[in-house]
């Protein structure tokens, strides 16, 4: 019973999600089909990638990490930039740069404690600078003459394995390894005590800076693969091209029930979040309500459960950090 | 009605001598009931205009509870207060104030980056028509606070953290002297101050009582009591001891009275088996706080840490063990110099140390209690890196078990347990691990009796298993009950040490006080 308990976080979104297939059927009869469960699932991949590292950042008591679009952005114009080195050389270039600046995020907030938000969103706003300057507002073009490695970079979304694409089977391989990492590792536990109490895990002896250092490293990684994978998408890297997944990511994460505060969740409720999100966005699309639209609604969820969360932490009498 | 000085000058002039000048306050029966506890058991205390009362006893005594009482602080508190002569009930802060009870606190309640004018005056601020503030005035009131305390000399419109530390502590005093109060309460008011600054407070304090203020002063330090007390009230246990006059008691008298009758029953005696020296800590300093601390600990030895509040404990063990850093000395653990400021890798090397806070540093309360144990574990216990199973399993129920753990299960958050169960948490947290020295930092601090003793056990029982333990603790009771010997420090250095034959609850409690027994030099 007490596991059962402890479980209805999870539980709960993956009923909000029976609850909104039931609502899309209603709204119309092209909602439950096969056809239409792929789409959403097509459209939330990406989310889910950038979600299941940014998992880690909440879990670790940090909230979020406000530069993981630019890092996704800075990921994918490498790779492109890199391409004439080959496609596996050019895709591990495009996701080291996205690593370097979780590893400098990560440095700057576990060794000095800087406010992850802040912090972030300041490098954020620096990419962004950054690359507008370097490629001088240009988007940057892969040479996609067939057999090119280029050909191959812009191919890398479209394809299929079995009846799922590629970014499907990602997204869940990527949610798949976090939920091991998260509750089977040394490296998860640690950050699940991170995120519990700062304080108490410094005086447990875990090395608090390396852990937090690892998550947000965890978090670029992450948003690297997605980089990487909306660049193939779009057959072209620019500065813009992963707005919106911050905060995205995040309500995905919160609604997926790991708590802002740190130190609750699993990924198994991040792809609930996930799956939440691209249902909502799908029955509103359905129901003809624009996407600035859309993004009210969702700002209104996150408000909402955001708010529950709270609640239930001081209805427990928890809420004493 | 409120009570002010001016009210109290007005009966003192009426009266001839200084006993007739009458009582300030009075608290007839009072008590405090805590969840579990008594903290104030039916207390008679009474303060005379124009006195410096002090209130003396070791913590949890109840002395804070009695003046958070005082403080308006407590809205179920039984008994009946008198403000001169006249019933008042205290049930807040606000009544309080009004009934002019002046409370000056250990720690600074002043804003830092606020004006020291804007600071004295907070919430009485003058104004002019539209709500703007009267900065002249202002200031003038400012000015008058100041004088109070002889800082007349500061400009009221510096910012508090231009200020030294010893000045924001005076600032502190003249803030609630400005609300004109007519009974002082000061705890521990020197604590943050030096000699010199001490001497400055003193001087204020006779000012205060010549002009007939009713002086509450909590300390620690025996000395100062005698220095400034007229009369003094001990109390132990939530309950009054006594009030006597200073010219009637000693500074062992003194001593007796708040440690009362030893019971010696509680601990039974251990004959330790000494090993080879695990720890030696050479000349260890942290500037302001850690001067040149020097000695040695061996295996089975449970090795006591007594002084006063502010002599250095905490900091002591934190550098020690590489939570703070440290600025010249060094450690040794068994043969090899530990690496300073590094606690991850002491703990890795079986140096540990349980905090003296459990709720803000020990314990992850919103984890369950099997994560709470497994804690000091995730470098150790993996199969293939991977972590759970039957093994992590066992180490959490041989924890519970043998601590007596009460908890409905070992997945309770341990938020949800009592305050002694959950110091049993802690300290399993570090027997899981099996440390070879366990720095314990009042490791049975707000417990009851029966998680008292179940520590208590655990910790001798670890000794005899050839660890080392290093106990700071302000319990006397505890400290002499467990310690083979003990060290004293006293602003930071170590003054001394106390062996087994000479420690007595009287004998730690005066050498903290700097007034070792004989041949109790290190």
């Amino acid at each position: 019973m007490k596991k059962l308990l402890s479980h209805m976080g999870t539980l709960g979104i993956y009923g909000v999600a029976v609850l909104l297939l039931v609502v899309g059927r209603v709204v119309s009869a092209d909602f439950l089909t096969a056809e239409n469960m792929l789409t959403i699932l097509n459209a939330v991949a990406l989310l889910g990638v950038v979600a299941s590292g940014m998992a880690f950042v909440t879990y670790s008591g940090h909230m979020a990490d406000l530069s993981l679009p630019s890092v996704m952005a800075f990921s994918g114009i490498i790779t492109v930039a890199t391409l004439s080195l080959g496609l596996l050389p050019a895709l591990v270039c495009g996701v080291l740069a996205g690593m370097s600046i979780g590893a400098m995020n990560g440095f700057v907030i576990g060794r000095f404690r800087a406010n992850p938000i802040l912090w972030t969103l300041a490098v954020a706003f620096f990419m962004e600078g950054f690359m507008r300057f370097t490629w001088s507002n240009n988007q940057v073009y892969p040479d996609i003459a067939p057999g090119s490695a280029g050909a191959a970079f812009i191919g890398i979304f479209r394809t299929d394995i079995g009846p799922l694409p590629l970014v499907v089977v990602v997204m869940l391989l990527m949610l798949g390894l976090g939920q091991l990492v998260m509750t089977k590792t040394r490296f998860g536990r640690e950050t699940r005590f991170v995120g519990s109490s700062r304080a108490a895990a410094v005086t447990s002896g875990i090395h608090v800076p390396r852990v937090v250092m690892l998550n947000f490293l965890v978090a670029a990684f992450a948003a690297s693969v997605a980089g990487v994978l909306i660049t193939s998408m779009n057959k072209l890297g620019v500065f813009y091209l992963g707005q919106g997944y911050d905060f995205k990511a995040v309500t995905a994460v919160v609604i997926g029930g790991v708590m802002l505060s740190g130190g609750r969740g699993n990924m198994l409720g991040v792809l609930g979040g996930v799956l939440v999100i691209g249902l909502l966005t799908n029955i509103m699309t359905f129901m003809g309500i624009t996407s600035f639209r859309q993004n009210i609604v969702t700002g209104i969820v996150f408000i909402v459960v955001v708010g529950l969360q709270q609640y239930r932490l001081r209805a427990g009498g928890r809420s004493s950090e | 009605m409120v009570y002010t000085l001016s009210t109290l000058e007005i009966t003192t002039r009426g009266s001839s001598s200084l006993n007739d000048i009458g009582i300030a306050l009075r608290m007839e029966q009072v008590s405090k009931q805590y969840p579990g506890t008594l903290a104030v058991d039916h207390v008679d205390f009474e303060v005379r205009a124009g006195e410096v009362h002090a209130l003396m006893g070791e913590n949890g005594a109840g002395k804070s509870t009695l003046m958070k009482m005082l403080a308006g602080s407590f809205d179920d508190y039984t008994g009946q207060i008198y403000v001169g002569n006249a019933p008042v009930e205290l049930r807040s802060p606000a009544e309080a104030c009004d009934h002019g009870i002046g409370m000056v606190y250990q720690e600074l309640s002043l804003a830092q980056p606020i004006s020291i004018a804007e600071n004295l005056l907070v919430g009485r601020l003058p104004t002019k028509p539209g709500g703007f503030v009267d900065r002249g005035k202002m200031m003038d009131e400012a000015r008058r606070c100041l004088q109070q305390v002889g800082l007349e000399h500061l400009d009221p419109s510096m910012r508090i953290e231009e200020i030294s530390q010893h000045e924001a502590q005076l600032v502190e005093i003249a803030k609630v002297l400005g609300r004109n109060p007519c009974i002082l309460v000061m705890d521990e008011p020197t604590s943050a101050l030096s000699r010199e600054e001490v001497k400055r407070l003193y001087e204020i304090v006779r000012k205060l009582r010549k002009r007939g203020l009713a002086i509450v002063y909590i300390s620690h330090h025996l000395s100062e009591i005698f220095e400034i007390a007229d009369r003094v009230t001990v109390m132990r246990d939530g309950r009054k001891v006594g009030t006597e006059d200073m010219a009637g008691v000693t500074p062992q008298s003194l001593v007796q009275m708040m440690v009362g009758e030893t019971i010696d029953e509680f601990y039974q005696q251990r004959h330790p088996d000494l090993g080879d020296t695990v720890l030696t800590v050479d000349r260890l300093t942290r500037h302001g706080f850690v001067h040149d601390v020097s000695f040695s600990l061996r295996a089975g030895e449970i090795l006591g840490v007594a002084g006063l509040a502010g002599a250095g404990r905490s900091e002591l063990a934190r550098v020690l063990c590489g939570l703070d850093p440290a600025h010249g000395g060094s450690v040794i653990l068994d043969g090899k110099i530990l690496k300073p400021n590094d606690y991850p890798a002491a703990v890795a090397k079986g140096l540990v140390y349980l905090s003296e806070d459990r709720k803000l540093q020990g314990l992850f309360l919103r984890l369950p209690v099997s994560w709470n144990i497994l804690a000091s574990l995730t470098a150790k216990h993996s199969t293939m890196g991977l972590y759970g199973g039957a093994r992590d399993r066992s180490i959490v129920e041989q924890q519970i078990s043998s601590l007596q753990v009460a908890t409905a299960s070992s997945e309770e958050d341990v938020g949800n347990l009592s305050g002694g169960n959950q110091q049993k948490v802690l300290l399993g947290k570090w027997l899981a691990k099996g440390p070879g020295v366990l720095i314990l930092d009042e490791p049975s601090r707000g417990v009851d009796v029966n998680a008292k003793r179940l520590i208590h056990e655990a910790v001798m029982a670890l000794a005899d298993q050839g660890a080392a333990v290093l106990l700071l603790s302000s319990d006397l009771p505890e400290l002499v009950g467990l310690s083979d010997r003990a060290l004293v420090l006293r602003e930071g250095h170590l003054i001394g040490e106390i062996s087994k034959d000479q420690m007595t609850e009287e004998s730690v409690l005066l050498a903290a006080n700097g007034e070792l027994p004989k041949g109790g030099d290190a």
